[in-house]
């Protein structure tokens, strides 16, 4: 994952405090929550200049930092 | 399971419940005769699968039958929609050792079993828990504080959720069954709300401790059952309840209009009864129309954790919630003083009044609400499920 995108995703977070967020974590078990995710696509898209369509806001999309991540860099290619 | 097999039980359980109803209220306890009826006429294993003896019961069956309980008395509904839910998520999630221990049981109905999933100072989350099991080989050991316990204090078994062994977050969360026997309960205060009286959801402790194969699911995997199952069973049973509550109250007052000392007091052809009535009727119409659409959904839908599934259920559970007071307060209005206010009056409104109050806090709509607000940016194209 690129820094700036776990930069991005760090304050969505609130159990992750300082430690490191690997790829693999659940950022369900981290703290995003529904009202936080929502938030964090918003950050992700004036970020990396991209636009998730609805079909892409899954469940599965928001599991890790590598699913998200994945098609940020899908979408932006 | 048939209309025939049906009838039975729940009209038996029905006329218990509605016998014992103001006593119950009165005394804010637990409505025992009434679940003695459902532990006799196996109302109980209703959701207990056919192959363990159960009544195989689908979530229509849970809803029409709730619908039933829900006019004699609202407690006695969500007693028994929330042991449902309780015994469908064992039935779905749990090992093959727990539910061949659990469900012969749950079916001849010796096992009633309450939910422990409040918890104190994470305000209703229902997907987080601050209160680790230690896990000590291959033993868990619980010790469990809740604010809210309905029916805790007479269950039979116990699921529990709880920060998995070893969580590095409150949002890895384990659900646990604890048979009664296997922990102590302490009951730590006392229960005296405006209404759903007869719930007697009290605070309690719970300290004990399980084998790990009583896990339903995988650890820190109550997510999983809570957003495919849990939830929106909970919601639908739930809304089943309240629908049942307004729908008893609608029917009581329809039969006092109709009575001999109402035509004394309603003239048939009022402009503003007839309309009073017609909007009452109405929001029933609305409330059960969405419930037995999201059943149909649920029980469809491949995934249930798309931001359409997820709004329409929390949809349900929000509308119900102030349609069915709505209902209440309506009628209230429409039966005056004396028949819609004083606690004496046969129609008893002025319980269902209480009773209903309640349905929008339970499980907060204003959280439910924003969770929808932010799934609704999530689904721009307006796909309705």
């Amino acid at each position: 994952m690129d820094t700036e995108f776990v930069a991005v995703l760090r304050p969505y977070l609130k159990y992750a405090g300082d430690r490191e967020i690997t790829a693999d974590a659940r950022l369900r078990d981290l703290g995003l929550d529904s009202m936080r995710a929502i938030e964090l696509l918003f950050a992700i898209e004036d970020t990396f200049g991209v636009s998730i369509p609805d079909e892409r806001l899954t469940d599965e999309t928001f599991e890790t930092g590598r699913s998200l991540w994945s098609v940020v860099e899908e979408l932006r290619t | 399971m048939s209309d025939t097999v049906e009838a039975g039980p729940v009209e038996l359980t029905c006329s218990v419940a509605g016998q014992h109803a103001d006593s119950t209220d009165a005394e804010a306890r637990f409505p025992d005769e009434a679940l003695t009826a459902m532990r006799q006429t196996g109302l109980l294993g209703l959701m207990a699968p056919a192959e363990f003896g159960g009544g195989d019961g689908t979530l229509t069956d849970l809803v029409t039958t709730t619908i039933e309980l829900g006019k004699a008395d609202m407690s006695v509904a969500m007693i028994f929609a929330m042991h449902c839910q309780q015994v469908a998520t064992l039935a779905r999630y749990g090992g093959g050792r727990l539910r061949s221990e659990v469900l012969p049981a749950v079916a001849e109905g010796k096992m009633y079993l309450a939910s422990v999933t409040t918890e104190a100072g994470k305000g209703g989350h229902l997907l987080t828990s601050e209160s680790p099991v230690d896990q000590a080989g291959d033993v868990l050991r619980i010790d469990r504080r809740a604010p809210i316990v309905t029916g805790g204090a007479h269950a039979d078994g116990f699921l529990i959720t709880m920060a998995m062994p070893g969580a590095t977050s409150p949002a890895q969360v384990d659900l646990l069954y604890a048979a009664r026997d296997q922990v102590t309960l302490e009951i730590l205060g006392d229960w005296q709300p405006l209404g759903a009286r007869a719930t007697e959801s009290l605070p309690m402790r719970l300290v004990g401790a399980v084998p790990e194969w009583q896990v339903i699911g995988e650890h820190g995997g109550f997510r999983a059952v809570a957003a495919g199952f849990f939830a929106p069973v909970g919601h639908i049973g739930w809304a089943a309840a309240w629908l049942g509550a307004a729908a008893g109250a609608y029917s009581r007052v329809l039969g006092y209009i109709r009575s001999a000392n109402g035509r004394k007091q309603f003239d048939p052809s009022s402009e503003l009864l007839l309309t009073r009535l017609a909007d009452a009727r109405a929001r029933l119409d609305v409330v059960h129309a969405l419930l037995r659409h999201t059943v149909s959904v649920v029980e469809s839908a491949a995934e249930l954790t798309t931001p359409s599934v997820q709004l329409l259920v929390n949809a349900l559970k929000t509308e119900a919630a102030t349609g069915c007071f709505a209902v209440a307060d309506m009628l209230v209005e429409l039966t005056g003083l004396r028949h819609g206010y004083l606690t004496g009056s046969p129609l008893r409104l002025e319980r269902t009044f209480r009773d209903l109050r309640s349905a929008s806090l339970n499980y907060g709509n204003d959280r439910l609400r924003l969770a929808n607000g932010s799934l609704a940016l999530m689904d721009t194209g307006v796909r309705l499920a």
